[in-house]
């Protein structure tokens, strides 16, 4: 019982400290995004600095290739210089806003390639989503190792067959029609494992940074 | 009473993650409209669903950024060439309290024949037996490294440190140019000692610092060092 409790409590203070870890680490990014908006470089470097490698990590997953990725990575955090104000405080926190800016252009790009159904099938049968390529440098100036491990755990809480359709559709940007396509379901059956998914997720992260 | 809106959730939910496809999307933007600018639910909806898709991106380990990238980034932006040394993941604010440091910290060569480091400092040259003493303002002790100059290797140790808050440690970083490389983190004994080693080349390295971090070594200085010296080419 003792045990329990303690056990409680550590898990509590862990879950604490984790949340107002998270409480500053969005404070400091939206400092950021307003000292942009004054045209503050040092500010923009910054904000560069801390976000590139997930935002490139993301477009090359989606993308697949390295020198797509990095235009999608410089257009995207040029965006953000550009138009700072459109960063929406009420709307979420500011690395989603950025990372969604990321993702949006990936997708965009892998739509307009020809090749997709090559690199589908290919992402299909292996690859999944925590497992680093070994090819790729994993950059070691992060900070975020809070936000990843609650990433992953959420992800890893849901059924398989509701993580399988995220991921086909976040991860490697297929639409819901080709994932009904690619694995022979009802799309009525993907739409559903989708919002049941993405349900749990929002509940597990989803509102944790406004 | 509030109308129903499991069909715009399912539409904004497949969408935030890129699914939607176009019939849908028109389908998502007429219930939206129905609903009008101001409806509540679809904007938290709306702004739920994008804040959990966005932070999936930090399900993957980040990769590299390739060192033209932010530079390219950066005169994209901000329509000239950057200054050499620029470097991502260290912003120039950061950057810029090191350049004051690097002239005010003195170094001191001593040639401790081993007495403080033991084989670190033994060997046939005796101008390759280098120990620095570091330079503080504000921390009282005495902190060392020694090390041979153009090898790899590095020894940290300290006499009379204070203790430090609980999850902090001192963390060494060794400088080339501007760029700040973390070597090792040591936490003091309860009476004021320290000793660590690292295996990190020292080649090109001019300036060493210490900083006091948390616990998980950040690989970016985040405060103020508490002491810093001088290596000597």
């Amino acid at each position: 019982m003792a045990a329990t409790l303690l056990l409680e409590h550590v898990d509590a203070r862990t879950r604490t400290e984790a949340r107002v870890t998270a409480d500053l680490s969005e404070a400091r990014d939206r400092e950021l995004v307003q000292r942009i908006e004054r045209g503050d470089e040092d500010a923009f470097r910054g904000l560069f600095g801390r976000y590139a490698p997930s935002a490139m990590a993301l477009a090359r997953r989606v993308a697949r290739q390295p020198f797509l990725a990095e235009e999608i990575v410089q257009e995207a955090f040029l965006a953000v210089w550009r138009n700072p104000s459109g960063y929406d405080q009420q709307r979420g926190s500011v690395r989603a806003w950025l990372m969604g800016m990321v993702h949006h252009r990936a997708v965009d790009a892998i739509r307009r390639e020809e090749s997709q159904r090559r690199r589908v099938e290919e992402s299909m049968v292996s690859d999944p989503v925590v497992s680093p390529d070994p090819a790729d440098d994993v950059a070691d100036q992060i900070d975020l190792p809070e936000e990843r491990k609650a990433v992953r755990a959420a992800l890893d809480a849901l059924p398989d067959e509701q993580r399988q359709v995220i991921e086909l559709m976040y991860f490697d940007g297929l639409s819901q029609s080709k994932i009904s396509e690619q694995l022979g379901l009802p799309l009525g059956t993907v739409k559903s494992r989708t919002l049941l998914g993405m349900r749990r997720l929002r509940g597990a992260i989803g509102g944790s940074a406004r | 009473m509030m109308r129903d809106h499991s069909r715009i959730e399912e539409f904004l939910a497949i969408r935030s993650i890129g699914g939607l496809d176009p019939q849908d999307e028109a389908e998502l933007e007429r219930e939206m409209a129905s609903h009008g600018p101001d409806c509540q639910e679809c904007r938290r909806l709306q702004a739920e669903y994008e804040e959990t898709a966005g932070r999936l991106a930090f399900a993957l380990d980040p990769v590299a950024v390739r060192d033209g990238v932010a530079e390219e980034t950066f005169e994209r932006a901000f329509g000239r060439a950057e200054p050499a040394g620029g470097r991502p993941g260290v912003p120039a604010r950061r950057r810029g309290w090191l350049r004051p440091l690097v002239g005010v910290a003195a170094a001191i060569v001593l040639f401790a024949g081993g007495v403080i480091v033991g084989t670190a400092v033994t060997g046939e040259k005796p101008n390759e037996k280098t120990v620095l003493t570091f330079q503080s303002e504000t921390e009282p002790g005495t902190l060392a490294a020694a090390f041979t100059p153009g090898s790899s290797g590095v020894y940290m140790v300290g006499t009379g440190l204070p203790p430090l808050p609980e999850g902090k440690v001192y963390e060494l970083w060794l400088f080339t140019g501007d760029t700040p490389a973390s070597a090792m983190c040591a936490v003091p004994t309860a009476d004021g000692a320290v000793f660590g080693f690292s295996d990190a080349s020292l080649e090109g390295v001019g300036l060493m610092a210490v900083t006091v971090e948390s616990s998980d070594c950040p690989s970016a200085p985040t405060t103020q060092p508490v002491f810093t010296a001088e290596v000597s080419a």
